[in-house]
């Protein structure tokens, strides 16, 4: 029977950096993975002459060498940054609001961000002066928080951090309301909303807050290769470390003690692993639900008492002109209903209602990503309710079709561009693509909703006493630090690192 | 401090707010249910539909449409839904090796998802097609893959007509598209220009007859008879604009020829571009003097010295040595072979169809990769 200090189980962003951060500490690491790539969404693929980004909008609190990001420096440490060609991002968001008759275009930098609201909302200044300013708070704050592992100092806390504590129990809404902010710049400054999948007045404010500050001060990032690079590139550090990577090889089991605690992984070719750490880069919904036999009652229902978020919808085109052509002026658009985000939510519940898409053309970030003359775009959506899991087999390829169109017409609708005639090559993915690549439940791509009860903070508080399974614990968009590719790096990280420090505990 | 945040009259009462987000988590995570956590979900159910994975089926009819075809119906062990158009890799094992194939579905997707009845139309040409000719009997087991490829009508893009060009056993996902529209799981207008050497070449004859529809219609083109009621001749531009609508999608499915004649007629119509879409053939042999090299094959733990020789592809080479490796298109295109490459020199069959940053980390397609010096390869694992 083969041995391994850890076990990591799926090679998508999380598990990656997991595996990188167990080899540095020194344990001897086997990362598996059931499908034949690495990365999970964080991949590629190509139709004819399109190489398409399968999740990637933009690669948030990156920054430059001068102005580096947390993901730089997380990046730098472990030994990747330099494998991959970066490329900026150019300007933030362009957002579309019908109910509220919105068009914005938003720029990164934070003085250029306040001056454009300004001029979009005037009188809008001093209120996004204090956002900002609580904003920077709270990522001093967290950053103080990262520098103590989480044992923050209460007096410390108090002192320096107060407006953090004080704003750290509201929502998005609560808190713009506090500060007086007018109701279109909170509209507008709401619009990245839909990359943490729950509405503002659930939302945590230090979540958002912190989010924001680092899109806006930082700037975003995409690799030249997309995503696929930047997985690509951290396969290769593991096996420069020496770590060993297994594709095509499901975890099936992971075999518990009488302590409920870690002994081992059998593997879909029936080999045994014997571990007593494992990293589980998939649901605990999965884990607890198939893959250990014996679980406590605790654990049972503190996972049924969470709420899987976002169900991903993505269209990807390849169009037979270029962007200028078609009239597509923007990388990245936001488009909704209304701004009423709590309305929105409702909205996207149904495949028969949800037109929302963040939509991007990466030619706008990067002209030469397609041949000349041509240009890509991926749309993206997320429903709020199970409803792909009414729609039957034999209805399933008109339904994708259906919402396909529907994307479409609202992009065309809403910017003015004409795209359907130019469209060469058409990928759909549904939550039945996301369930069948990732085998989330329900094709979540957005792992445990950040619902006001489970935000960030109450999250983070609780790191500890969350880890209940000796030698299990979770990275990737499940876990503690909520979905999306900067969190589920840093839920790699902090991950391995705490189960570096088990292994050392265990001597 | 340049300004103080407060919310409620009195700050401390946003500070006790914080401090009870701890206690309130808990309490929610205290008041679930304690009822097993679901083992599926519908989504996930479905999805096991659309993409049923690697699954045993039984052979419970063969039947000889021509002297070089044959039809083989199986029994799948589970539902399959897909698109007309599209294949599935069969795979059996042979003399000890698992072996495998891509072939187009001959049959209709309703037939998959209701009866869980699958049917492939095979040429007798090639390593695995000869084996299944000659030893494939009723009640055999195979392995059935997922669904797969690109080949089918996609609504948004294309028009509303299809102009399907056919060549010999190039018929199958034309066939699978005829019957779909007849049961109605596609709905678009099929014309089907249909080339073999002879009347006795046609495979599905009686079966298309049968079929026609004002949504279907076949035209057959012989190019070595004369007959009554049939084209003769190629597939020409001249026939092309006889039969087809002012705006249409051509999609061909043929031999390499084929294409390359088809192709310039298309030019000269004005059809090319996004209207025009080839089924990719399984890449071949390379004519170039044979010669041995050594292969070193690392799959998880193991690791493997293997020959492999210059005319055939590295995926070849490593059946031949019964390696199980994992393999679907065969073309290059579906990346499902993605293998590193540790050294050695190779060349590829064609275009270069791999992703930028597979060339940049030396990534390749082992599938259409022939090697041109030793190489050492690390594989994914192929079917357990």
């Amino acid at each position: 029977m083969k041995q391994y200090d850890a076990v990591v189980i799926g090679a998508g962003n999380g598990g990656l950096v997991a595996a990188i951060r167990l080899l540095q500490g020194g344990a001897k690491t086997l990362l598996v993975e059931k499908h034949n790539l690495p990365g999970g969404f964080a991949t590629s693929f190509k139709r004819g002459r399109f190489e398409f980004e399968a999740s990637l909008h933009e690669l948030n609190d990156f920054g430059t060498k001068d102005n580096s990001g947390d993901v730089r420096d997380l990046f730098d440490s472990l030994g990747v940054t330099d494998k991959i060609e970066w490329l900026q991002i150019p300007e933030a968001y362009r957002v579309f609001s019908r109910e509220e008759k919105i068009d914005a275009t938003m720029p990164f930098g934070k003085q250029a961000f306040i001056d454009k609201m300004e001029h979009y909302v005037p009188g809008s200044r001093p209120s996004m002066e204090k956002f900002f300013e609580l904003a920077e708070e709270i990522r001093a704050a967290q950053a103080y928080s990262n520098s103590v592992n989480g044992k923050t100092d209460k007096n410390i806390m108090l002192s320096k951090y107060a407006n953090f504590v004080r704003c750290g129990s509201y929502s998005v809404n609560e808190v713009l309301d506090s500060l007086k902010m007018p109701k279109k710049a909170k509209d507008i400054l709401n619009a990245y909303w839909c990359y943490l999948g729950a509405h503002c007045d659930d939302l945590s404010f230090i979540h958002y807050a912190s989010m924001v500050i680092r899109y806006i001060t930082r700037g975003a990032a995409m690799p030249k290769m997309r995503s696929h690079e930047i997985s690509l590139a951290m396969v290769e550090r593991i096996r420069e470390l020496g770590g060993d990577v297994w594709f095509n090889t499901e975890a099936v089991k992971i075999f518990t003690g009488d302590d409920y605690g870690v002994e081992g992984v059998l593997l879909s070719n029936g080999e045994h692993i014997e571990t007593r750490h494992v990293i589980a880069n998939c649901a605990p919904h999965i884990v607890y639900g198939k893959m250990i036999d014996k679980v406590p009652v605790q654990v049972i229902k503190e996972t049924n008492a969470r709420k899987l978020a976002g169900r991903g919808f993505t269209m990807f085109l390849g169009l037979n002109k270029s962007a200028d052509e078609l009239g597509i002026e923007n990388h990245n658009y936001f488009l909704y209903d209304t701004m009423d985000t709590a309305k929105q939510y409702e909205i996207m519940k149904k495949i028969d209602t949800n037109c929302v898409q963040a939509t991007v053309c990466l030619n706008r970030a990067y002209p030469e990503c397609s041949p000349e003359g041509t240009c890509m775009m991926y749309f993206t959506t997320l429903y709020m309710s199970d409803d792909w899991g009414n729609v039957k087999p034999e209805d399933y390829f008109r339904v994708k079709d259906k919402v396909a169109n529907m994307m479409i017409d609202r992009f065309e609708q809403d910017t003015g561009a004409k795209i359907r005639d130019a469209i060469e090559e058409i990928s759909v993915a549904t939550p039945m693509t996301y369930a069948r690549y990732c085998g989330h439940p329900e094709g979540g791509i957005y792992g445990y909703e950040s619902q006001y009860w489970d935000g960030l903070t109450p999250r983070l508080l609780m790191m500890a006493e969350d880890h209940k399974t000796r030698g299990l614990r979770f990275a990737g968009g499940f876990s503690m630090r909520l979905s999306g590719y900067s969190s589920a790096y840093f839920s790699g990280d902090i991950t391995a690192r705490q189960t570096i420090g088990d292994i050392k505990r265990e001597g | 401090m340049a300004f103080q945040f407060k919310r409620q009259l009195f700050g401390f009462m946003d500070l006790i707010r914080f401090k009870k987000l701890v206690p309130n988590r808990r309490r929610h995570l205290d008041a679930a249910s304690d009822a097993p956590l679901p083992k599926t979900y519908r989504v996930n159910e479905t999805a096991a539909i659309l993409h049923p994975g690697n699954q045993k089926a039984t052979v419970i009819s063969i039947k000889t449409e021509t002297a070089d075809t044959k039809t083989y119906t199986l029994q799948l062990s589970r539902k399959m839904f897909f698109r007309a158009g599209q294949y599935v890799e069969i795979s059996a094992n042979v003399n000890g090796s698992v072996v495998n194939r891509p072939y187009a579905i001959s049959s209709s997707p309703l037939q998959a998802l209701n009866q869980s009845v699958l049917s492939v139309t095979v040429k007798k040409a090639g390593f695995f097609s000869n084996w299944l000719f000659d030893n494939a009997k009723v009640g055999d087991q195979l392995i059935v893959g997922d669904p797969s490829g690109n080949f089918h009508y996609e609504g948004i893009k294309d028009a509303e007509t299809v102009v399907a060009l056919a060549g010999g056993s190039g018929i199958t996902p034309f066939y699978s598209m005829a019957q779909a529209l007849k049961e109605g799981s596609e709905s678009f207008r099929l014309i089907l220009l249909y080339g073999a050497k002879t009347r006795k070449d046609l495979i599905f004859k009686a079966e298309l007859d049968a079929l026609v529809s004002d949504r279907f219609k076949v035209v057959y083109v012989l190019s070595d008879e004369k007959a009554e009621g049939y084209e003769s001749g190629f597939i020409t531009k001249e026939l092309i604009a006889k039969y087809a609508p002012a705006k249409y999608t051509c999609m061909l499915c043929g031999s390499q020829a084929m294409y390359s004649f088809a192709d310039k007629e298309l030019a000269a119509l004005g059809v090319t571009g996004k209207w025009v879409k080839h089924e990719a053939n399984c890449v071949g042999t390379r004519d170039v003097k044979p010669q041995q090299f050594n292969l070193t094959v690392h799959i998880r733990d193991q690791k493997y010295v293997i020959k492999a020789d210059a005319t055939e592809t590295l995926l070849v080479a490593m059946e031949r040595a019964g390696l199980s490796v994992p393999s679907k298109c065969r073309a290059g295109g579906c990346g499902f072979c993605h293998s590193k490459l540790v050294g050695g020199k190779f060349s590829i069959a064609g275009q270069d169809k791999r992703r930028l940053a597979d060339a940049k980390f030396g990534y390749i397609h082992p599938c259409c990769s022939y090697p041109d010096s030793d190489l050492e390869l690390i594989v994914p694992a192929g079917l357990e």
